[in-house]
């Protein structure tokens, strides 16, 4: 690993110096965490009036606030801001400390700076995520086998289905852009890290205090309340629901910190010549996405917020014996909601654009309609909402113009398909492990956009609302197309990671095995809402006995893809075949960096002439 | 053939276009009747109409997605040893871009007219003695009273050919009432009326199934109810008994 002549004069070698700060790791966070979360507990019960009926839910608001701040101090993120209170501002030598520089494999369980790092600890974080999802998913496929199954208790599979939504929605959300974004970006935009670094550690770490609080609330009663924790029925869960809505809050923090740090690494951070024009187009995916992210997630927070006051203060946004409405929730949900989607969608759209021109070695086609594909896309995506509310009875009025916006975002698709296509079209396609996904990505996105525009009718949806439909419909948009893009992503950059190559073989079989899950699990997923079976039912008709089972069946499949590609990541990590630093002889910039990645990425800054589509001209490093 | 020439002869992707459009439609028409309920009321045939509608535009087009790409998958790929040669640089096409752009404009424009057509007719109401059913969710049954009669009863019973006026509300949570072979469908909130409208044109059962989620017996919030003729539906009511 070369290091800059900079680090070399100052660093002393020192990993093993310097007091408790430097001992800290995501144990200390834990055991913080715990202590905190015992403390406020023991704290609330003091203090608290136990006769009031929302003794419970103040005191499981202030167990989630013990654990963030715990962790918090456990793991060290405040390490920072406090050495500046105290006017002892960290040193270069701490701050290559925090960058994990020498500290082998254990920077993976610290609080580290580096981007490549926390790009690292993300890829760990989404397969977690999407692992527990999956998990679920399969318990919950298992309980629908046959009509009357009870594989889990009924309460338990309601809260199963709330806890399969989320994480799978927070696993999609970094997916993408939690590992790419913070590995890749900044050495494509030609910069030494992200512009805050330390911000970057708080968001990844924020993102597992997050995922503690939601998965711990399968231990302390659940979440039996449909993803969508629609209020008033909120109102019926235990102190789960104190703990979900916490996890949101403290999940938009660590999106908010996250975009907000892509977004200025690449506006502000682009090295020379790096013009907007010359972007990769991944980044574009990712910086619309970041800045949509901005947008969309504070609805979320608020709508959790006014959800925990209801609850822990008796207000009643959400009463309706108090005045409140339950569709306060469900615009503030959909507000976020629906822009979301799209903040899943864009940067692996991003990395499916990249991926399809360096593989077919051409330049993307027509790239300024391809970016402003993706900003109408955003735009659009925030006018959107209610069209999951068309069935709620809410201003039924503004029906039509819904319509209107939502039916106008096939124009925006569409243009993600032309780019896409005459991207690859007369290319020289290089049939290689995440080729195969983009193709993937190409057949189940057109299903998932062509079911969309269903929907998008008022009269159809009518009929469609809350059924199958729906269900099969976003999964192949989110599990077709998204799950795609990040595995090919995954695939792509799996290189630049490790050094390695993600091994072709396993890769292929499980892109066999996840691609025909996928047409088996949804299409008859498809054939059950067209025969009318609604969502969230844990048990159901004879009418949809066989659809089911087949449904089981793919869901089953998918599963073995997966773990076929999980094995893949973790034995080829240290036996994969080896790659050299650019093994897709692709023009952009972290491909010209070695492997592995220096801790600031480039002893010179480049200076850019062009854009990295230009295969012919290529000079091979 | 050699490469090059095979990598311009568009004929096997014009055929393959047309055969999975053809394809396309087919499915398109068949699958609505042949998995969809029956349907009981001109919302569900309308319903059913404009899934086949959008169906017949949306084919073409995924059609010649799906044609392009096995197109460059079979011509395209890569057959030679190591890393491909860069392929000639397309950057933009305007006229190409222009084209696509028109087209599924135009197409968007035909859905959204259709859309807001079917929409109004949709909404549309004979305003003729219509007959007014108050439906309460509330966890996990419906109950169904008869406007202007004293008749509160668990079972949905409806006559032939009369429009009917629910007027939907929830006594707890929120439900989703939602009659399958009817195509209406709209929630059922605590303290407020939601409202919708439907003619039953066929008799038989039909089913009520609940699509928001609303707890623990959420899956076991279905029902049956019957059309029946004017005559019969007239017997059925006076012979419920009144209750408060």
């Amino acid at each position: 690993m070369s290091t800059s002549t900079i680090e070399k004069t100052v660093h002393k070698g020192n990993a093993s110096g310097g007091g408790l700060a430097r001992r800290q790791n995501f144990l200390t966070g834990l055991v913080g965490g715990i202590i905190f979360a015992w403390l406020f507990w023991w704290i609330a019960r003091l203090v608290g009036d136990q006769s009031s009926r929302s003794f419970s839910d103040l005191t499981a608001t202030s167990v989630t606030l013990g654990w963030l701040f715990g962790f918090w101090l456990g793991i060290g993120a405040l390490n920072g801001p406090f050495r500046w209170l105290i006017g002892r501002d960290q040193t270069r030598e701490d701050q290559l400390y925090y960058a994990g520089e020498n500290l082998g494999v254990s920077r993976y369980w610290k609080f580290t700076t580096d981007h490549k790092v926390v790009g690292v600890q993300y890829i760990v974080m989404t397969m977690v995520l999407l692992g527990a999802g999956g998990i679920l998913a399969m318990a919950i496929r298992t309980n629908l086998i046959t009509p009357g199954n009870h594989f889990v208790n009924q309460q338990v599979y309601n809260s199963f289905i709330s806890m399969h939504g989320m994480l799978m929605i927070l696993g999609m959300i970094v997916a993408v852009a939690g590992p790419w974004a913070n590995f890749v970006v900044p050495i494509m935009v030609g910069a030494r890290d992200m512009a805050f670094p330390r911000l970057n550690a708080l968001s990844l770490w924020t993102l597992v205090a997050a995922a503690a609080l939601l998965l711990t609330t399968l231990a302390v009663g659940g979440l039996p309340v449909g993803w969508v924790i629609l209020a008033p029925i909120t109102n019926q869960a235990g102190v789960g629901m104190d703990f979900f809505a916490m996890a949101i809050v403290v999940f938009t923090v660590s999106t908010t910190v996250a975009g907000v740090n892509t977004l200025a690494t690449v506006v502000k951070m682009r090295t020379k010549g790096m013009t907007f024009t010359r972007l990769p187009i991944f980044v574009w995916g990712s910086i619309i996405a970041a800045a949509l992210g901005l947008y969309a997630f504070p609805y979320f927070l608020l709508a959790e917020v006014l959800q925990l006051m209801d609850r822990n203060f008796q207000t009643s946004f959400y009463v309706a014996s108090g005045g409140g409405t339950g569709w306060l929730q469900a615009n503030l949900f959909w507000m976020m909601g629906h822009p979301e989607v799209y903040v899943i969608l864009l940067p692996a759209v991003g990395a499916i654009f990249e991926i399809a021109a360096v593989m077919s070695r051409k330049p993307v086609f027509s790239y300024k309609t391809a970016v402003g594909g993706m900003v109408a896309l955003a735009g659009l995506s925030i006018l959107v909402w209610a069209h999951h509310m068309f069935t709620t009875g809410w201003a039924p009025t503004l029906g039509g113009p819904f319509m209107l916006t939502t039916e106008l975002i096939s124009i925006p698709t569409g243009i993600f398909f032309l780019v896409l296509i005459a991207t690859m079209w007369r290319g020289n396609v290089w049939f290689r492990l995440p080729t195969l996904w983009v193709y993937g990505f190409i057949f189940d996105f057109v299903i998932g956009g062509v079911t969309g525009i269903y929907l998008s009718d008022i009269p159809i949806d009518n009929q469609f609302h809350g059924t199958m439909f729906v269900t099969a419909h976003f999964h192949y948009v989110f599990a077709g197309s998204v799950l795609f893009g990040a595995v090919a992503a995954l695939a792509f950059w799996y290189p630049k990671v490790t050094g390695r190559f993600l091994n072709e073989t396993m890769g292929r079989i499980s892109f066999g095995l996840t691609f025909i899950g996928i047409q088996v699990t949804f299409i008859s997923m498809f054939l059950s809402g067209l025969k009318g079976m609604p969502r969230r039912y844990s048990s159901y008709s004879m009418l949809f006995e066989h659809t089911n089972f087949i449904t089981t069946i793919g869901g089953y499949t998918i599963m073995a893809g997966m773990l076929v590609l999980l094995a893949a990541v973790i034995t080829s990590w240290k036996h994969g075949e080896a790659s050299g630093p650019n093994p897709w002889h692709a023009n952009s910039l972290e491909w010209m960096v070695p492997t592995p990645v220096p801790l600031e990425n480039f002893d010179v800054l480049p200076v850019i002439t062009e854009d990295p589509y230009n295969f012919a001209e290529k000079v091979d490093h | 053939m050699s490469q090059s020439e095979n990598k311009k002869s568009l004929v096997g992707f014009y055929w393959t276009w047309g055969i999975l459009t053809v394809v396309g439609v087919v499915i398109g028409l068949w699958a609505p009747g042949r998995f969809m309920p029956a349907s009981m009321s001109g919302n569900m045939h309308l319903s059913i109409l404009t899934i086949q509608v959008f169906t017949v535009c949306a084919a073409p087009v995924a059609a010649g997605i799906y044609a392009a790409t096995l197109h460059n998958i079979r011509h395209d790929r890569w057959r030679g040893e190591g890393v491909p040669p860069a392929a000639e640089a397309v950057r933009g096409n305007t006229t190409l871009v222009s084209a696509w752009l028109i087209a599924s404009s135009v197409l968007t424009v035909f859905l959204l007219v259709w859309g807001l057509g079917a929409l109004a007719v949709d909404n549309s109401s004979t305003g003729k003695n219509p007959l007014v059913v108050d439906v309460t969710g509330q966890q996990w049954l419906w109950t169904f009273h008869y406007a202007g009669t004293d008749v509160n009863t668990t079972q949905l019973v409806l006559p032939e050919n009369r429009e009917v006026q629910f007027r939907i509300t929830s006594d707890d949570v929120t439900h989703g009432f939602w009659i399958a072979q009817m195509a209406v469908q709209v929630d059922a909130n605590a303290g407020v009326f939601t409202e919708i409208h439907t003619t039953p044109d066929k008799l038989g059962t039909f089913d009520i199934r609940c699509t928001q989620f609303c707890g623990l017996n959420h899956s076991s919030m279905v029902t049956t109810g019957e059309v029946v003729s004017p005559q019969n539906f007239q017997k059925w009511l006076t012979s419920q008994p009144a209750t408060i």
